[in-house]
Parts: C-alpha cells; structure tokens; sequence
C-alpha cells in the first residue's frame, strides 16, 4: 500500500478514486507513566516513554486506514492527513485521513 | 481518473470488546492492586512501629502532644484518684513516658487514650463501674493501646492509605466510593484486631496487679444489659471495636488459657 | 453506602442510554452515509477526472457537538490507570466524524465534488471539573465545487 502526503505517487497515475479512508485510536497512558512525566516536569527533556506511547498510536491509526482502503479496493491512500488531539484526562487520539486510490 | 463511491463493509475503527465486561475487569485489577497494596504497606508500618526504641517513641509522643479540650473537668481530688490509680499500674504496664489523667464530666461510658501520653475518663464511666477491678480493667485496657503503641500503627496506616488513594484516583469520584468501602472494611477489621490485643494486654495487667481477673468483664456485661432489644444492625464490619459477646468470650477464653482465677472484686470506694 | 448506589445508577443510566442513542447514531449514519456516497469527497486539491472549468466553488462545513456519558467517562478514568487504547471514546469519535461529514455534504447537496477536506477535532470540557471531558466537538470542511457545463456533471 502506497501512502503519500502529496497529491499524487510519484511516477504512477491513479486510475479511481474512492473518497476519504481514516483510522483512529484513543490510548491512555498509565500511573507510571503520569508520575514519571511528573517527575521530568521538574528537570525538562523528552519524556521518552510519551514518544513511544504516541508513536505506536500513530502506527496502529495508520494501520486502520490501510485496512479500510483495502476494503474499498484501493492500493494506495494520498493527501495524508494528522491530527492529534485531547479527548479525555490523560488520553490523547490520534486521527488520520487521506484519498484512497488505485494506481498503476 | 474516475470515481468509485463505495462504503467499507466492517468498521475498524472501534473496537469489539464488550464495555461491561471490561469495566468489571479494569475495577477487579483496581481492587486488587489497592487491597493489596495496602495489605503490604500494613505490614511496613507494623514492622516499623516494633522496630521503634522505647527513647523514639519517647520522643515521638512528645512531637504528637495535641492540646484537646474535651470538656467540663470536675473534682480535683477524684482526677487525682485516678491518677493514683493509673500509676499503680507502673509495676505491671511499664511505658517510657508519663501518663496525665483527665476526668470530665459526661454521660459517655468511656476512657479514651489521646497520643502524647494523654489519657481522658469520661465520668459516666466511673457511675457505670461497680468495682476498683473494672475500673482498673478499663484503664489498663487504654494503657495497652500506649503500650501496644496502636496511635502509632493507625497514624501510619492513615498515611499509606491517603497516598494509595492520591496515585490510583487522580480526580474521579465515581469509583473513589466503591474503593472507599473496601478500604474501610479493612481498616475497621484491623481496629478491631488492635481492641483485642489491647483487652489482652488488660487482662494480663490485671492478674498482675491483683492477682486474679474478677471484673475483667464487667463493663461489656453492664453495657449488654443496656442494649435494648436484638440488634439489627448489619454493619458489623465497619466497626472500630469487636461487639461487646464478642469481647466477653474471648476475655473468659483467654483467663482459661492462661489460667488465671476468678475472685471477689473490690468495691469502688466514692470519695 | 448511599452514594455506592448512586454511583451505580448513574452507571447504569449512562450505559443503557449511552448504547440506545449510539445504535440508533449508527442506524441514521448508515443510511445518510449510504445515500449520499455518490458526492466524491478527497483530501486532494485538484478535482477528480476532469479539468473541465469549474464554475462554482465554496467553502462548506458540516459539524456536531458529541456528549460523553458518565459510563463511558468512568471507564476512561480506569483506563487512565492502566494504559492501553480507550474503547469507549473509540465508537463517540467515530460518529462524531462521520456525522460532521455527512452534515457537510448535506450542505451542498447539488454540487460535483468536494476537495481538500480537512477535520478538525476538539474537547469541550466542564468548567469546574478541571481534567474532565465534557463533550467532543468535530469540524469537517472543503470546498465544494461545480463543474461549468451540466453535461460534464457525471463523472465515466
């Protein structure tokens, strides 16, 4: 599955479009974590354990999306979009959309 | 390029499992973390309420004396016979701080023992009592709680559960209720184990000072005649002390186990 | 004791109606959804097919204000404890979305095609309760465009 924020795959045409495909998640970080970052607050820095936390969110959003393309018959999603936001105390979603396409 | 309208068939972006059952297995893993939790910080704070010298608790007690004012004091001379009273149980109940006695006037049937070495007798006690020998028993028995050093396993367990309660809550009242209750059975469970061995720790004072335990009893007897009726209540559980048969026969148990002998009381002399 | 029982009526209420308005949510999205798949929607800039001249375009927007129920609040603050993917605010954003989407193509039911959308998400919380969430609002919005002759208004 080809994914790109441009309009289009570079060096293919795109032959259909299927309008918008999204994935989402909401994932809560846990005590540790929460008295960890409270910690860092003091001494500033990376709170590496959020990176991460986020990071995998992001993957599994991602994932989501490619799996509703393929349901629609695509083989490639443009036009990505993030957005990150705060839904609940201490849960953060992460929202991604695009166009999926089919592409030669 | 042409458009293709169609609708994906399933949604993968929720997902299937069913809210109830897991709302019951995150409230399971709280429970069990928080009960735990504080089973083991008990244990800490007991450890380290034994392992105190006799000089820090000293010095501990005398960090913790709090000016209460219970009350309207009476007689002079009856606070200092119960004085008298209370330091004649030096020989059998050794404590490494003084004890002040306070009377004050009240229909409470009840002595309370305050940390800092503080001891208040409330006068409906002393009109309840018949003998020297339960009056004795109910001072000893508040003794047991300095010497057991209960304020401090209390205090202590007091601390734990305000800290369990501050990382597992953060904010939300909803569920806090549900912990709450958990959390006071134990805490009422404990109490009640503290009341016991401090009415052991009585018992033993008074076959020291007296040389048998007649009138050990004899406050939770006069105290069942009072109760009315059959008692409905069920919440047993969240009591701080043990029910009152409860008491009985584990007192006359225990005179058994260890032998000592039933004889006439002494009659408590009123100025 | 009293509030225990509060606390699970509360529960319960939240839960019952909470699942009633959402499947009944789903039921009105599933058909809507179904009935005005013929409009394209893309994220892209540039029109689908043609580059016939467009004679129209505008900005349309379609967006819906979505409550949290106090089950699905309850089970957040557990989760918060835990970590892990929070199930309950799963389904609410996706109407959510999906709901603002349709009432942007609801807008501008005559036109060919609708570009560059784009979502904006948002929390709304109570003002007293510090950290909790109210309610999540949801922004869609694009530019809805027509083509300049009626015979190129449907897409081969």
């Amino acid at each position: 599955m080809f994914i790109s924020n441009i309009e289009d795959i570079p060096g293919k045409t795109i032959t259909t479009c299927y309008g918008i495909v999204s994935g989402s998640t909401v994932r809560a970080k846990h005590v540790g974590r929460d008295i960890f970052a409270g910690i860092k607050n003091i001494f500033g820095g990376e709170l590496k354990a959020y990176t991460e936390l986020l990071g995998e969110s992001r993957d599994e959003a991602l994932s989501r999306m490619k799996s509703q393309a393929q349901q629609l018959g695509a083989n490639a999603i443009v036009n990505v979009r993030f957005s990150t936001s705060s839904v609940a105390a201490g849960a953060a979603e992460i929202y991604v959309y695009g166009t999926a396409v089919t592409v030669e | 390029m042409k458009y293709q309208p169609s609708l994906p068939e399933h949604n993968d972006n929720v997902s299937h499992l069913h809210p109830v059952r897991e709302f019951f297995t995150l409230m399971a893993g709280v429970l069990a973390f928080v009960l735990i939790g504080y089973w083991v910080l008990g244990l800490v704070v007991d450890v380290a309420v034994d392992y105190l010298s006799p000089e820090q608790e000293a010095q501990l007690h005398h960090t913790l004396d709090i000016d209460w004012d219970m009350g309207e004091e009476v007689k002079p001379d009856e606070q200092a016979k119960l004085q008298k009273l209370v330091d004649s149980l030096k020989p059998c109940l050794a404590l490494p701080y003084p004890i002040t006695v306070s009377l004050v006037k009240s229909d409470i049937v009840n002595a309370m023992a305050i940390p800092g070495g503080k001891m208040v007798v409330f006068s409906g006690l002393l009109d309840t009592v018949s003998s020297t020998n339960g009056l004795i028993f109910v001072l000893a028995h508040e003794l047991g709680h300095f010497k057991n050093r209960d304020h401090l396993r209390l205090m202590g367990r007091g601390i734990v559960l305000t800290i369990l309660a501050m990382l597992t809550l953060g904010g939300d009242s909803g569920f806090s209720d549900i912990l709450a209750s958990t959390i006071n059975i134990r805490t009422a469970k404990y109490s009640q184990t503290r009341e016991s061995q401090a009415d052991q720790t009585a018992l033993q004072a008074l076959q020291c000072h007296f040389g048998h335990v007649g009138g050990a009893t004899e406050l939770f007897e006069s105290l069942q005649s009072r109760e009315k009726g059959v008692d409905l209540r069920l919440t047993h559980y969240f009591d701080s002390h043990p029910e009152l048969q409860q008491r009985i026969d584990d007192l006359n148990r225990l005179s058994h186990e260890l032998g000592y002998a039933l004889q006439d009381t002494q009659e408590l002399i009123e100025p | 004791m009293e509030s225990l029982i509060i606390f699970f009526v509360l529960l319960s209420l939240g839960y019952v109606f909470g699942k009633m308005s959402e499947n009944r949510h789903y039921r009105s999205i599933h058909a809507r959804e179904q009935a005005l798949v013929a409009l394209p929607t893309t994220s892209s800039k540039k029109p689908i097919g043609n580059s016939a001249p467009i004679h129209h375009a505008e900005l349309v927007y379609g967006h819906v204000v979505i409550s949290v129920d106090y089950f699905k609040q309850i089970l957040a603050g557990l989760r918060n404890l835990f970590g892990g993917t929070v199930q309950s605010y799963e389904t609410l954003l996706d109407r959510a979305r999906r709901e603002a989407i349709l009432r942007m193509k609801e807008r501008c039911p005559t036109a060919d095609q609708i570009l560059n959308l784009r979502i904006e998400t948002s929390s709304i919380s109570k003002g007293d309760a510090g950290d909790q969430i109210g309610s999540i609002e949801v922004l869609a919005y694009g530019t809805a465009i027509s083509f300049e002759s009626s015979s190129q208004n449907h897409l081969e």
